[in-house]
């Protein structure tokens, strides 16, 4: 493990340094980035503007969710990003033996390699919104923090276990680059206050695909409003966490280094 | 006459090999089976709790609301075109050279493609995904007037591959497009009308979209569907909304040629 994060910080200083050679395309792609994401509760904005609102969610803690929501899944693309699209473009070309023939898993190596500093604007974003909605609804207590970090972290583990299903998705269908549509199609459900969506909905979203846990639950944990369900969830959250890396694993078997 | 049947054979014949090359890659469309009705669900319940026990919202009613989403969504099969990445690639790597020094325009040709392209996703993607939102949804698909909507929607394209090309264009200047590129997609999801009605703006940001080419591409053909057309405060006939948007593919078509008659000096055929 220490080895493990020795490579990983190396990686991360190289992967700064290579950005920095241009940093002025850097800085306006993670400005951009920035703004953009900042965009994201806009759909939310508009209509708690034209007087309408989710059921028993002021628009704060619409916000609280969106913010946690973006901030969450933008630290995991910052880790995990780039092992989708090396992995795709590897398996394509029928490159992948530069991961196999090194002294350590493909997957640790991809994600050791890939760190995407460029994805930093949204993990901003995510960040601003977060604080701008937490001086709007408060803590509900010092308790709620530590559940909320717990839930955080839940959550990563859960865009974790996403990213890396993503990448080995790859493995069978080569090539396709709208395999992240499916993934973020689903992540919608993620972004909204869980107690909008059916019954069904909501227990899918909280222990089969737990994409409730990267925005709904940490937020409700804050606001004091937590489930004791949202604890189970998170033993759902590392499940799912390790189910994406032993299938990326098992579909390294497939490849089968011919290109596509 | 012959002009145009020649013209028309030849956008025949690009078509009909995008669509052979395109069905290679069938399973890329087959993704929108999947994507499109989730994305749609999501919309389904949150303005269902958010309307709860009815009544309007900025002036539309809970099934009208429903029906915009999933019409805008199908519209959007039908739109997409990447004219503005293919041409960047050309000029980038230099390959333009060999369109510059075919018979026809590049632009026509591009047109032909996206024309053979979503042609394809008319059976593959738009169809299909029709059938899922009636069946599952249980809501109606059918167009106030289906005459002028399928008019709409034709213009809408046309717009639509005219703003993509004009932004593959600037690749003439600037070499790489991808940051041009993803702010116009933005523009795009937020002013065509994808993820909210328009009448949800500021009623300036509204009246704005009247001289901005994105509302044509989707929130014109969008209201022509539901059969009445709002906007900034001004309640259109179908008739007129389609005629403006007649005018806008108009103007994107002429600004498309002085683009392009600009970036042609520029063009050194070796690549960036």
């Amino acid at each position: 493990m220490k080895k493990f994060f020795k490579l990983y910080s190396n990686c991360i200083k190289i992967a700064v340094a290579g950005a920095m050679a241009y940093r002025l395309n850097f800085l306006l792609t993670t400005l951009l980035a920035t703004i953009l994401n900042a965009l994201f509760p806009l759909v939310t904005i508009l209509i708690y503007n034209a007087g309408a609102s989710f059921p028993a969610w002021d628009f704060y803690e619409v916000l609280l969710v969106q913010g946690i929501f973006l901030l969450t899944s933008s630290l995991a693309y910052l880790v995990f990003d780039g092992v989708l699209w090396t992995t795709m473009y590897h398996i394509r070309e029928g490159t992948f033996e530069v991961a196999l023939l090194k002294p350590l898993s493909p997957l640790v190596f991809f994600i050791s390699t890939t760190f995407t500093p460029e994805i930093f604007g949204g993990v901003v974003a995510g960040g601003v919104l977060f604080t701008v909605a937490v001086s709007f609804t408060g803590v509900a207590s010092a308790l709620a923090i530590v559940q909320f970090l717990l839930l955080f972290i839940a959550g990563f583990c859960t865009m974790a276990g996403l990213c890396m299903m993503m990448a080995a998705t790859t493995f069978k269908w080569v090539g396709n680059s709208r395999i992240p549509e499916i993934y973020d199609s689903v992540m919608t459900f993620g972004k909204y206050p869980a107690t909008i969506f059916p019954q069904v909905i909501r227990g899918v979203t909280a222990f089969a695909i737990p994409v409730a846990m990267i925005g709904f639950f940490p937020a409700s944990a804050l606001l004091g409003r937590i489930d004791t369900a949202a604890f189970f969830a998170v033993i759902a959250c590392v499940l799912f966490m390790f189910l994406g890396i032993w299938l990326y694993n098992k579909m390294i078997k497939l490849y089968e280094g011919v290109g596509g | 006459m012959n002009y145009i049947k020649r013209k028309f054979d030849i956008c025949k014949t690009v078509a009909w090999v995008t669509i052979k090359e395109y069905i290679a890659y069938r399973t890329h469309m087959l993704v929108s089976l999947f994507v499109g009705p989730v994305y749609f669900a999501v919309q389904y319940f949150i303005w269902g709790a958010i309307y709860g026990s009815g009544g309007e919202i900025a002036g539309i009613e809970y099934a009208q609301m429903i029906r915009y989403f999933g019409i805008t969504a199908l519209i959007g099969y039908l739109t997409w075109g990447s004219a503005d990445w293919n041409l960047s690639m050309l000029i980038r790597t230099g390959k333009f050279l060999t369109f510059a020094l075919r018979p026809i325009h590049h632009r026509f040709f591009a047109m032909s493609q996206k024309a053979g392209h979503r042609s394809l996703a008319l059976f593959m993607e738009f169809l299909p995904c029709a059938a899922i939102l009636m069946l599952v949804f249980n809501i109606s698909l059918f167009p106030a007037h289906f005459g002028w909507f399928a008019l709409s929607v034709i213009l809408a394209s046309v717009i639509h591959f005219f703003i993509a090309y004009c932004i593959g264009l600037f690749s003439f200047w600037v070499v790489r497009t991808d940051g041009l590129r993803l702010v116009y997609r933005l523009f795009d999801s937020i002013f065509a009308g994808f993820l909210i009605p328009l009448v949800f703006f500021p009623k300036w940001m509204q009246l704005i979209q009247f001289f901005l080419p994105f509302q044509y591409t989707a929130y014109v053909p969008a209201m022509v569907f539901l059969g009445e057309y709002k906007l900034g405060g001004y309640e259109l006939t179908i008739p007129a909304i389609v005629g403006i948007q007649a005018l806008a593919a108009l103007v994107m078509f002429l600004i498309s040629q002085l683009m392009y008659k600009a970036a042609i000096k520029r063009f050194a055929a070796v690549g960036a």
